[in-house]
C-alpha cells in the first residue's frame, strides 16, 4: 500500500510532546523519520517508571532512532551529513544549539538548498521575546484566552490545548512547504510558535475583540457564569441529577424551542419564554434557571437518549471513558487498539486524519534508543559494516 | 510574491467555521479557493454579526476574516444547471472541500464517487461531526462534540463545572487539521496524478486537544480524566499564583536553587528557613501547605512588584494576560500573528488574525478580506468555465445563477 509521505526523509531533532507529535503525523502518513538522539544528554523518553512507555508509543511511533555522541568531530559530521540527506527538518530545539552543531538553516540550506526546516519555536522567530523557552504555559498565559475560560471567582485555566495545535500547525506548513518544493525545487523555513497556537485556539474570542467597540471589550475580557449566559440555550452549561453535566448549542432558538420545550417539561407555548427576545432578553435569567431546576430532574443518561431520539444540538459532558469505550472511536481509528510486545493488547491515540487510499498505519512503536543507528548509516549514508564498527568502536555512534 | 500552493484550485462548499477556517489556510498560502454559495443569503456564516450578545464591531468580522483570500460564485444546486456549473467546475479543480455531512452530499449528487468519476485527480475533504465511519450523524456543533471527548471534564477546580476552551476552540483545531490532510493529499496527488477521499472530523480532530492526558488516561492513569486542584499540584514552583492584579504563572523546576530565588524573589525569609519546604522531596510532600504559604504572601501584592521581583530573579515566569494585552503586543504584531487587512465593507483598514504559521519563501498574505455573495459568478463562469454569455443569459434565466 502507498502512503503520502512514502518519498520524504524526516530529520527529527526534537525534545517536546508538540513537535516530537508532529515529526510522528509525518511518519503516521509514510514519512521515513529518523529520530536523532544525542548520546550526550539523552532526551527525556516520557516517564521513566516501569510500565508502558505511552507517551514515547505516542510520539515516537513510526520513527527510527540513531544515536550519536555530538561530543566527537565524527559525530558532528555525521549529524551534518544526515541533514544533508533530509528533506525536512523538525526542530523545537533553541537556535543557538542548533548553530553549535551546524543544524541550523543557514548552515543545512548552504549544502542541502531543498530542505524543508520546519520549528516551532515559543514565541516566533522574530521580536523582543524571540528567545524566551518554548513552554506552554508561557505562551498560553499571553494569548489571553486564560483569564475568560472559569467560573468567575475561580483560577484561570490553562488547558494545554496550544501546544496541540501548535503539532498540526508545524505539519501544515511543512507539507505545504513539500509541494512548493515540488513545483520549484525551492526549500524554505517554515516556523510556528506555541504563541500563534495558543492565540489561534481563542482565535473567534481574539477576531472579536480586535473589532469590538472599546467601551465593550470588557465583557469579552472576564469570564461569564455560566447562570449569566447570552443564550440560555447556547453554549450553556447544567447539572443533571447524577451529577453529570449537560451542554446545549442551540443558537437558533425558534428552531430548538419547540423540541427543546417539551423536553425539559416546559409549555412550548409558556408566554414567558415564547419568542426569541423573551428566552435570551427579557427573561434570560428566569429561564437560566427554570432550566437549572429541570436538568436536575433526570440523570444524564436519560437526557443523552432524549437529545439523540430528537436530534438535538446538545449532548452530556463525559470523562475519558466515554471515548475509550465509543464504537464511534473505535470505528474511525481514533483511538486504536496495539500489541505490545512486553505489555500485549493496549489502546492508544489512533489518527484524527482519514485518507482513503493511503491511509495512516502503525508500522511500528517507539524505537528503543539508538536502534536503527547502524541501518540508518548503511542505508541512507552508505557506510560499510567496517566503517560502522569503526564509529561504534570510537564511541561516535 | 511566490505562492506555496500556487496552482492549487479549491472548491469550497463549506458553511460556518471549520470548513471555512481550512480552506482559509489553503488560500492563505496561494491557493485559488472559490467558495460556492447558494444564491440565497449564502454561507449561514455571514449572518453572525454578534457574539455573547454583543454586536460586534461595524464590519462583519466573523465571516470576512475566515472567508479572506476567497472568491465567490453563487450556484443554485437543486437545479440541474447547476450542478452542471459545479460539475464544470470540478473537471477543473484539485481539491473540493464540504463540512455538509456526506449523507447530504450523496443527495445533491456530490459524493466522493460521483465527483473524482468527472475528475479522478480531485482532492476530496470532507469535515464530518464525529467521522466517516461507525453510522454517528447527529448534529455537531464545537462545544457538543467537545463535550464527548473528555477534555472539559479534566479542566477546572474539582466540585466546579467542566471547561470549555474557548468559542471555536474545536472548529478552528479541526480546521487546521482538515488542512493538512488536505496538503497530504496533494503532495501524493502530484506524484500519482490519482485524488482520494479525505475526512478531518471534529470529533477526531478534538480527542487530540487533550492529548498527553488522553493517552496517559489510556494507559491506565485514571487521575488524568479528572478535575485537579492548583492548590495540590506537586511542584508548587510550577504554577499558578494570585497577586491583587493579574495572576502569575511561575514554570519552574523543583529544585533548592530555584526556590531559593523564589523565596527572594518573594522576600520572605521564613518560608526559606521553614523545614516543610527545605528539600524538593519535603516541599512536594508538603505541597499544600508551601502552595497555601505562597498564596498568602503573593495575594497580597501587586502583579507589577511582583513581576519585577521574579524579573529580578531570574524566574521563568508569565503574567497571566487579557485579550486587551494580546492586542497590544509587540510579539504577536512583528510575527505577523496580527495584520491589517483592506475592509470594503467599512472602506479602511481593520485589525485581522493573521498567519500563526510562515513560510520564509512564500510566507501566506491576507490580500483581499471575505467575498461578497457571488461577487466572482460571472467572470469565473466566462473565464474559468468558458461560458459563452449566451449560455450564461440562459442559466440566469433558469436561476441556476443569479
Amino acid at each position: 500500500m502507498n502512503a503520502a509521505l512514502d518519498d520524504v526523509i524526516v530529520l527529527d531533532l526534537t525534545s517536546r510532546f508538540s513537535s516530537s507529535l508532529t515529526a510522528a503525523f509525518l511518519a503516521d502518513f509514510g514519512g521515513n523519520v529518523i529520530r536523532v538522539e544525542l548520546a550526550t544528554s539523552p532526551q527525556e523518553r516520557g516517564q521513566a517508571k516501569a510500565g508502558w512507555n505511552h507517551e514515547a508509543d505516542l510520539i515516537h511511533r513510526n520513527k527510527q532512532s540513531v544515536l550519536i555522541d555530538p561530543g566527537k568531530t565524527r559525530g558532528r559530521e555525521l549529524l551534518v551529513e544526515l541533514a544533508n540527506q533530509a528533506d525536512v527538518i523538525i526542530t523545537d530545539w533553541q537556535t543557538p544549539d542548533l548553530e553549535q552543531l551546524c543544524l541550523d538553516y543557514a548552515s543545512v540550506a548552504a549544502t542541502n538548498p531543498g530542505v524543508v526546516f520546519g520549528r516551532t519555536s515559543g514565541f516566533g522567530p522574530v521580536g523582543p521575546d524571540s528567545d524566551l523557552p518554548a513552554i506552554d504555559e508561557l505562551a498560553a498565559c499571553r494569548a489571553g484566552a486564560m483569564p475568560t475560560l472559569q467560573q468567575p471567582g475561580e483560577p484561570p485555566v490553562y488547558t494545554g490545548a496550544g501546544a496541540m495545535h501548535a503539532t498540526v500547525l508545524l505539519a501544515f506548513g511543512v507539507v505545504t512547504a513539500l509541494v512548493h518544493r515540488q513545483a520549484t525545487g525551492e526549500g524554505q523555513e517554515v516556523d510556528t510558535s506555541l504563541f500563534a497556537a495558543n492565540m489561534y485556539g481563542a482565535s473567534l474570542d481574539l477576531q472579536a475583540f480586535l473589532a469590538i467597540d472599546e467601551k465593550q471589550r470588557e465583557r469579552l475580557m472576564h469570564p461569564i457564569s455560566r447562570l449569566d449566559v447570552s443564550n440560555p440555550i447556547s453554549g450553556a452549561l447544567y447539572p443533571s441529577s447524577d451529577g453529570r453535566w449537560v451542554t446545549l448549542t442551540m443558537p437558533d432558538t425558534d428552531r430548538w424551542w419547540p423540541l427543546l420545550a417539551p423536553a425539559v417539561g416546559i409549555d412550548v407555548d409558556d408566554e414567558r419564554f415564547d419568542s426569541h427576545d423573551k428566552r435570551c432578553e427579557i427573561n434570560r435569567l428566569e429561564l437560566i434557571h427554570e432550566l437549572e431546576a429541570r436538568f436536575q430532574q433526570h440523570p444524564g443518561a436519560h437526557w443523552r437518549a432524549l437529545f439523540a431520539e430528537q436530534q438535538m444540538s446538545a449532548d452530556v459532558i463525559e470523562q475519558f471513558d466515554y471515548p475509550a469505550q465509543d464504537p464511534q472511536v473505535a470505528a474511525n481509528g481514533y483511538i486504536m487498539e496495539l500489541d505490545h510486545p512486553s505489555f500485549g493488547k493496549l489502546n492508544s491515540l489512533g489518527f484524527p486524519i482519514y485518507m482513503s487510499d493511503s491511509p495512516a498505519r502503525l508500522r511500528s512503536l517507539a524505537p528503543c534508543i539508538g536502534q536503527h543507528t547502524a541501518g540508518v548509516l548503511h542505508d541512507l549514508l552508505g557506510y560499510s559494516e567496517d566503517d560502522i564498527y569503526q564509529l561504534t568502536t570510537d564511541g561516535v555512534i | 510574491m511566490a505562492k506555496a500552493l500556487e496552482g492549487i484550485r479549491v472548491i469550497d462548499f463549506t458553511v460556518w467555521f471549520q470548513g471555512p477556517v481550512s480552506a482559509q489556510y489553503l488560500a492563505d498560502f496561494g491557493a485559488e479557493v472559490i467558495k460556492v454559495e447558494n444564491p440565497k443569503g449564502g454561507d449561514q456564516g455571514r449572518g453572525v454579526r454578534s457574539m455573547k450578545s454583543l454586536a460586534i464591531g461595524d464590519w462583519n468580522q466573523y465571516f470576512l476574516v475566515i472567508n479572506r483570500n476567497k472568491k465567490s460564485i453563487a450556484i443554485d444546486l437543486k437545479k440541474p444547471e447547476g450542478q452542471e456549473i459545479l460539475y464544470r467546475m470540478v473537471e477543473k479543480s484539485d481539491v473540493f472541500l464540504s463540512n455538509l455531512s456526506p449523507a447530504l452530499l450523496a443527495k445533491m449528487n456530490l459524493s466522493f464517487d460521483q465527483l473524482s468519476a468527472i475528475n479522478p485527480r480531485l482532492v476530496y475533504a470532507t469535515n464530518t461531526g464525529y467521522g466517516r465511519f461507525g453510522g454517528v450523524s447527529k448534529p455537531s456543533f464545537d462545544m457538543t462534540v467537545q463535550a464527548l471527548t473528555g477534555a472539559m471534564a479534566r479542566l477546572g477546580e474539582p466540585g466546579q463545572p467542566p471547561i470549555y476552551m474557548g468559542m471555536g476552540s474545536g472548529d478552528a483545531y479541526g480546521g487546521i487539521m482538515s488542512a493538512m490532510g488536505i496538503a497530504m493529499a496533494i503532495y501524493q496527488r502530484n506524484r500519482t496524478g490519482k485524488g482520494q477521499c479525505i475526512d478531518a472530523s471534529l470529533y477526531g480532530a478534538q480527542l487530540y486537544l487533550a492529548a498527553p492526558y488522553l493517552q496517559a488516561y489510556l494507559a491506565g492513569d485514571k487521575k488524568s480524566a479528572l478535575q485537579q486542584s492548583r492548590k495540590e499540584v506537586e511542584n508548587p514552583l510550577w504554577n499558578l499564583y494570585p497577586t491583587a492584579g493579574k495572576w502569575l504563572y511561575l514554570c519552574e523546576e523543583n529544585t533548592d536553587q530555584r526556590f531559593a530565588l523564589l523565596c527572594n524573589a518573594l522576600g520572605d525569609d521564613g518560608l526559606a528557613s521553614d523545614a516543610r519546604f527545605a528539600s524538593a522531596q519535603a516541599r512536594s510532600e508538603n505541597n499544600v501547605a508551601l502552595i497555601a504559604a505562597i498564596d498568602a504572601i503573593t495575594s497580597g501584592r501587586s502583579d507589577d512588584q511582583l513581576l519585577a521581583e521574579f524579573e529580578r530573579n531570574g524566574l521563568v515566569h508569565s503574567p497571566v494576560n487579557s485579550y486587551a494585552d494580546v492586542v497590544e503586543d509587540e510579539q504577536a504584531w512583528q510575527n505577523n500573528y496580527f495584520m491589517k487587512a483592506y475592509c470594503e465593507e467599512v472602506k479602511r483598514e481593520v485589525d485581522v488574525r493573521g498567519l500563526p504559521v510562515t513560510l520564509s519563501k512564500t510566507p501566506g498574505e491576507v490580500n483581499t478580506l471575505g467575498p461578497q455573495l457571488g461577487q466572482d459568478t460571472e467572470l469565473l463562469m466566462m473565464d474559468l468555465l468558458e461560458y459563452e454569455w449566451e449560455q450564461i443569459e440562459e442559466f440566469k434565466a433558469k436561476g441556476a445563477i443569479p
